[in-house]
């Protein structure tokens, strides 16, 4: 959720730039934009509909994981010349690369989890195993794989805490980018 | 007489093509994000 917070920041950034040039933003065809709800539907079948993500085994969710991101890699590289994408296609790519080099899910240290799950008893999870249906295997930082592009930063916003990657980072960067470029002259 | 249909194909055909193009745009990188991103937040855990 916090990178549909990147989507809202930057269309707003964007309309008050546009607002303040006097222009109306400009609104540039990107390329492939069919590919994305086809990507993301694997996905929305194994990580959000509450009955069906439970049906699904965590090896098929691995493989739905990958298989849609290297179709959303497509998606940014075909818009590769367009303002931001690169950090879109760069930040999916850190991601992708780190899913895949550890079973195809993002992994997150035991200590990352236990702060974000300060009410959750420590039972509930265990190392290894992924993390509840999100996208996230839970793995020691010793026996994960360029531990650094995983979700190892964190940050509490309203008391709320979010572990993220550096490939979410690029990502949010490139999206608040390009809305803020809708703002400029054609 | 004309279906339900063809009223809402000539009600869409009506709408602003730019309107139309930003909430493609919008909905794409909603999607991307949700899809390339894997960020995970103490309410996904119930915490």
């Amino acid at each position: 959720m916090v990178l549909i917070a990147a989507v809202f920041t930057g269309l707003l950034a964007g309309s008050l730039r546009a607002w303040i040039n006097k222009r109306r933003l400009f609104l540039p065809e990107l390329k492939l934009i069919w590919v994305v709800p086809v990507a993301y539907l694997p996905q929305l079948i194994s990580f959000q509909f509450p009955i069906t993500r439970k049906m699904i085994p965590d090896s098929w969710a691995a493989i739905a994981l990958v298989g849609s991101q290297i179709l959303l890699l497509a998606f940014a590289w075909s818009n590769r010349r367009a303002p931001g994408f690169w950090m879109l296609g760069l930040g999916l790519a850190l991601n992708l690369l780190v899913i895949s080099l550890n079973g195809g899910m993002m992994p997150i240290s035991p200590d990352t989890v236990a702060h974000l799950a300060l009410k959750v008893p420590s039972g509930t999870w265990q190392v290894g195993s992924r993390l509840g249906t999100t996208k996230d295997i839970i793995l020691a930082t010793e026996d994960t794989r360029f531990w650094w592009l995983s979700d190892c930063l964190f940050l509490a916003i309203l008391n709320h805490p979010i572990a993220f990657s550096i490939g979410d980072l690029f990502i949010g960067s490139g999206i608040i980018y390009f809305l803020w470029t809708l703002g400029r002259k054609p | 007489m004309k279906t339900r249909l063809q009223h809402l194909s000539l009600n869409i055909s009506h709408l602003d093509p730019r309107l139309i193009r930003l909430v493609l745009i919008i909905l794409s990188l909603a999607l991307f994000a949700l899809g390339a991103g894997a960020p995970t937040s103490g309410g996904e855990l119930g915490g």
